[in-house]
């Protein structure tokens, strides 16, 4: 391969155009598998599930209808869930964008024990989400749970302290869990893009008399930039289908207070065998990360060309 | 998207198990079981064993969790796919199946082995539940493992306070009060022992916990003509008097499901809850319980209704694109035939035959069982309808919403009612 490549590279500009026709050949006999994977996997899914949305099934008879779209907003459970879904993945993004880049400007320094700490930092985010919230469901289990029982230990009354039970609790419990684990990934990312600033601007700024905020506000920040929209879109995809660990640590209780979007519709297909309603709530789902991802990129685009 | 991805996965994997099978199976001495992974399905698996070594019928096993087992039935069933040859199915999901005729009827098979019907010896709840409709119908499961709801409770503690076993509601809220009044350090290890421990998280958990007190307040989830009627009178008292227990439950208790239940009594933390058979052997496993031998069952109590309780059977069908029918009849009466449902009550299941709950041997071994078979004749299904899994999972977030606090009892059951009746109407 590798020979191959430098012959290609050698070749003058003339011969490379009588080899276009080949190359091209080669181009999309590579691409191929990855486009019939797409197909298989992605597109093809794709297109089932809105034609399916597009279908109801009663007394035996299958028609096309819009009727599942109509349902939807109709729909207190699916509303609610999708309230829960936006509320969960801006406060979450928010604190988890907010400690990550403390964490990454704390740890850029050259402080002692650094290493120990950037390699700690990223534990929560390896292990299985599964894990990660059996491990929270027994910690905030409000009788025999180690919150409780730390928080009594320093002489509280934790009779009120019941987490995932509470209604009001649940969901800051379940931000709580997601922050835990994901930090670490903004803060590993804007890390890098940290690193990546060279030193020069501060330098600059340092002759010009600039104080440690101004630095941060006027150097940092919008170099960081780029980072800062990758992490911020890449959780926020994330986010909004969170799946796990709610369905661990409330499966959606107490009552509905920590349903999900993506809970309601893994119960909707499965459970109830609705699959048309299942896939219009799905498309509704991408059509809301697509919107909020075209808005990050068009941003990074903005920032690239200008 | 991610789910239809599955779906399509899910549909190929299918398709390529059914075309494996339809090489092997023409030979006739395969058949193919799905079972759910657990104690229930153990002992199938155990008994399939035992089969094969017996008669040469190989049985390959395709073992599910159970909250994937339904899905995958249901799949198979409805693509006409025809890769299970039996299937075990929890009771709930029996009308759904039968419903859509996608099983197959037994009496026909029945009477080429000369039986006019079932064996007399199955208790009546339990095989009336293999009937559409419900015990009238006719006939397609058998069923193999018999649960139905017992109360639990700490006959130390009931003899220290000199309470006697809850005959009706209100007695058993009053030993609740008794005992979470007075046992404030009484739990192993000190700490407070709570009167009643009830599972109160939204879907099954609540709804199955609040079932046999509905039922004994005179509540019914549908009127005569089977509209939602559960915001009658009598049901939102029954929901009112689960709240009063719930003074004397654990915080918390609108979350939790059966293992946290579970958990509170083997701890001693907890007096009193309504409970399934599987967890007897628990309680006197040294390295789960601290109460052994200090727990008592027995059926539920009564309120304006005698107590009833909620009943739970595995059951075991053929589907109707089964491909070998009549070897799946064979194993199937093998496999519920007293002497092999004796085995599985060894195993930890208990039985659904009369002659099995009296048998000395067995009650020896499960002193419950006297208890378990009164509960389990008196017992009632869950509403048949092939739409429960939707009403159950609405039920459940109301009654869940009610024991946190987040809605009056009235209001809980006023739009569990509307929401059930929306289901309904989506249905026809």
């Amino acid at each position: 391969m590798r020979r191959f490549l430098n012959a290609e590279n050698k070749k003058g500009a003339g011969s490379r155009v009588s080899g276009v026709g080949s190359d091209k050949a080669l181009a999309y006999l590579l691409l191929g598998p990855t486009v019939f994977v797409l197909f298989a996997l992605s597109i093809y899914p794709l297109i089932h599930a809105v034609s399916l949305s597009l279908q109801i099934t009663s007394g035996g008879i299958t028609r096309w209808s819009l009727q599942n779209f109509v349902r939807l907003v109709s729909d207190q459970f699916f509303l609610a869930a999708l309230g829960h879904t936006l509320v969960f993945a801006v406060v979450a993004l928010t604190l988890e964008f907010l400690l990550g880049l403390a964490l990454a400007v704390l740890l850029n320094k050259q402080i002692r024990g650094r290493s120990f700490f950037r390699a700690g930092l990223l534990v929560p985010m390896m292990l299985p989400t599964v894990v990660v919230g059996i491990i929270w469901r027994l910690m905030l289990n409000p009788n025999f749970g180690a919150v409780n029982g730390t928080l009594k230990g320093f002489g509280l009354n934790t009779a009120a302290f019941t987490w995932t039970s509470s209604p009001r609790l649940a969901m800051f419990s379940i931000i709580a869990v997601d922050v835990w684990q994901w930090t670490p990934f903004m803060f590993l990312i804007l890390l890098a893009g940290l690193q990546a600033i060279p030193q020069e601007p501060y330098e600059a700024a340092l002759i010009d008399g600039s104080n440690a905020w101004q630095t941060f506000r006027h150097v940092t920040l919008p170099l960081l930039k780029p980072a800062i929209l990758v992490a911020l879109l890449l959780r926020t995809m994330d986010l909004l289908r969170v799946f796990d660990q709610v369905f661990i640590l409330t499966e959606g209780g107490p009552g509905f207070a920590t349903e999900t979007l993506s809970l309601y519709i893994y119960r909707t297909a499965f459970r109830f065998s609705d699959f048309g309603y299942a896939a219009a709530m799905s498309f509704v789902l991408l059509l809301i990360t697509n919107i909020i991802s075209a808005f990050y990129i068009r941003i990074l685009q903005a920032k690239e060309s200008g | 998207m991610r789910i239809q991805a599955g779906i399509v996965i899910a549909s190929i994997a299918i398709l390529f198990t059914v075309a494996c099978q339809s090489n092997t199976n023409s030979n006739a001495k395969q058949l193919t079981l799905a079972v759910n992974s657990g104690v229930e399905g153990d002992a199938l698996k155990q008994a399939a064993k035992d089969y094969e070594a017996q008669t040469g019928v190989h049985i390959n096993i395709a073992e599910f969790p159970y909250a994937n087992l339904f899905e995958k039935e249901l799949i198979d069933l409805t693509a006409r796919a025809g890769a299970y040859d039996l299937i075990m199915l929890d009771d709930p999901w029996f009308p759904k199946f039968a419903s859509q005729q996608l099983l197959t009827e037994l009496s026909p098979l029945l009477q080429t082995k000369g039986q006019s019907g079932p064996d007399e010896d199955f208790v009546p709840t339990s095989i009336a539940l293999g009937r559409e409709p419900y015990q009238t119908g006719a006939l397609y499961a058998l069923p193999y493992v018999g649960n139905s709801q017992l109360l639990f409770y700490r006959k130390d503690l009931f003899a220290k306070y000199s309470l006697k076993e809850p005959a009706i509601w209100e007695e058993a809220l009053a030993a609740a009060k008794t005992i979470s009044e007075l046992e404030t350090n009484g739990a192993p290890g000190g700490g407070k022992v709570y009167g009643y421990v009830m599972r109160a998280a939204q879907g099954n958990a609540a709804v199955a916990d609040f079932m046999p007190i509905f039922w004994a307040f005179g509540g019914e989830m549908f009127d005569p003509v089977g509209r939602p009627a559960v915001n009658s009178y009598e049901g939102i008292a029954a929901l009112k008097f689960m709240l009063e227990l719930g003074k004397y439950s654990p915080p918390g208790y609108a979350s939790f499901n059966a293992d946290e239940v579970g958990a509170h009594l083997l701890q001693g933390t907890a007096a009193m809850s309504i409970n399934w058979p599987a967890w007897i052997s628990a309680f006197d496993d040294p390295s789960r319980s601290k109460v052994i031998s200090k727990m008592e069952f027995t059926t539920l109590p009564g309120a304006k209704n005698p107590g009833r309780a909620e009943i739970g059977n595995w059951l075991i069908a053929i589907p109707r694109d089964a491909r070998n029918k009549e070897a799946a009849f064979e194993f199937l009466l093998w496999a519920t035939s007293a002497e092999q449902m004796k085995r599985s009550a060894l195993r930890g299941n208990p039985p659904t035959r009369k002659s099995l709950f009296t048998d000395p041997e067995l009650v020896k071994k499960f002193p419950a069982y006297p208890a378990q078979l009164r509960s389990l004749e008196s017992s009632r299904p869950r509403p048949r309808t092939p739409l429960w899994n939707e009403i159950e999972n609405v039920f459940g977030i109301y009654l869940s919403k009610a024991n946190s606090g987040e809605l009056s009892p009235e209001e809980a059951m006023n739009q569990a009612n509307t929401e059930i009746a929306k289901i309904l109407e989506r249905g026809k």
